[in-house]
């Protein structure tokens, strides 16, 4: 549906629990940061996202950082809707950064100035010869760690948001926090630079362990700031609202 | 079944009169659970051709299928949510299959939605019937401000979804507080027990 006059338009996710949290989708060239702790199906959301992409038809982009993108395919959810031909025609493709880093000659641990602006470039050249639409980093936290100072991660991410913005492309950066961190990023720029920010977390109630999602912000559209309850399943993620009556806080 | 007790028979032709989208309250004695059954899952939803998820918070799953097997009524269309035979933890405890799912506990109610709304996803049958066999077992574990929020949205959600909800009670266990819970997420009551 073309959006209305004066309205974003939107990336629309496919999770249909998270479409309707941001009244249909991400506003379209957005970069969010996708954040909480280890087990918490961060990864599961931005592969879903992207394949729902690639099923549309946008070229989506998976930049693998932690873990090496045949292992993530071995253990992807066994969804009902993932078809391999999807990476097969190029709608989807998997690229490892560790290989990226090998390629531009980046072996050091920290990163220099002028190493950023070549990786901003080498990100920014491959989404737009791939013609990418959804791009995702996982995780814009380890990128962090060989980018070292605030300085250096402010630079980083604005630089890469404006060349895919330009792009028209939506990113998720996934970020990771400890599980008791009051804040959303482990270095305290992400967050503050991301358009948006879907926060996912472990909540105890009662002894049960509960998956949330969380939209905090999210530049361009009005959202729920409700937490809710999700399950990985093979047809998705799902979300159904916290129940407040059991609420903790 | 004593005579003032309703039949199984009696108990689907109700059910067999109500649109798509409805919830049906059915309170019962815990000495006409067989009719019930009979009534509702094999006289009302088999006998439709509809998919049945069966959200079991009083007995196992397991139990109930042998309950089922012996009462000769068909299981094929029948898919659990068993919410009691994780925190048995005994020998007894169901296995997940593709018939069987387990929620934790019954205190996860997101959960036990969240299962629901996976199967109601999954399953290719136009009608679907969701039973919720006992609100009385819920609320052994839950207390009623979460257990009337937890109705309300997933009885909101199943009509949305044009599935049919049956809650069941049972009326020597029930208090006034959980029979108006119940009656306000319902658009019809049976009442297939003593008093019935």
């Amino acid at each position: 549906m073309p959006p209305k006059t004066g309205e974003r338009d939107r990336c629309a996710t496919g999770l249909e629990g998270l479409d309707t949290i941001l009244y249909g989708g991400i506003p379209r060239s957005n970069t969010i940061l996708l954040t909480g702790s280890c087990g918490t199906g961060k990864t599961s959301l931005a592969l879903e996202f992207l394949i729902h992409g690639a099923q549309r038809g946008e070229n989506s982009l998976f930049v693998s950082v932690t873990e090496n993108s045949e292992k993530l395919l071995t253990n992807i959810i066994p969804y009902k809707f993932f078809d391999r031909s999807l990476i097969k025609s190029g709608r989807l493709v998997f690229v490892d950064l560790p290989v990226m880093y090998e390629r531009l000659g980046m072996t050091k641990a920290e990163l220099s100035m002028e190493e950023i602006e070549l990786l901003v470039a080498g990100i920014r050249d491959l989404a737009e010869e791939l013609g990418t639409k959804r791009l995702v980093i996982d995780s814009i936290t380890s990128v962090c760690y060989k980018l070292k100072t605030s300085e250096k991660i402010r630079d980083f991410i604005l630089k890469l948001g404006k060349s895919l913005s330009d792009l028209n492309c939506t990113t998720i950066l996934v970020g990771e926090v400890p599980a008791d961190s009051t804040s959303y990023s482990s270095f305290g720029v992400e967050e503050a630079i991301a358009d948006g920010i879907i926060l996912m977390a472990n909540m105890e109630r009662r002894g049960d362990l509960l998956r949330t999602l969380q939209v905090i912000k999210m530049r361009g559209t009005m959202h729920s700031r409700a937490k809710y309850v999700l399950d990985l399943t093979p047809m998705g993620v799902l979300l159904v609202p916290l129940l407040k009556g059991g609420s903790t806080v | 079944m004593s005579p003032d007790q309703m039949s199984a028979q009696k108990i689907a032709a109700e059910l067999l009169e109500m649109p798509p989208a409805s919830a049906i309250s059915l309170q019962m004695s815990v000495d006409n659970y067989l009719d019930v059954i009979r009534g509702v899952l094999d006289l009302f939803a088999n006998k439709r051709e509809m998919d049945t998820i069966y959200v079991t918070a009083t007995i196992s799953s397991d139990a109930i299928k042998r309950v089922l097997e012996a009462l000769d009524i068909d299981t094929s269309r029948i898919y659990f949510v068993d919410c009691i035979s994780h925190i048995m933890m005994g020998g007894t405890a169901a296995q997940q299959d593709d018939h069987t799912t387990l929620v934790e506990s019954p205190t996860m109610l997101e959960n036990l939605m969240l299962k629901v709304e996976y199967l109601i996803r999954r399953s290719q049958s136009k009608d679907k019937l969701v039973v919720i066999d006992s609100i009385n077992s819920l609320a052994i574990h839950n207390n009623n401000w979460i257990l009337s929020e937890f109705l309300h949205i997933l009885v909101s959600g199943l009509r949305s979804r044009e599935a049919f909800t049956v809650i069941l009670s049972v009326e020597e266990h029930s208090t006034a507080d959980i029979n108006n819970m119940v009656s306000l997420v319902c658009d019809h009551g049976i009442r297939a027990g003593k008093e019935g």
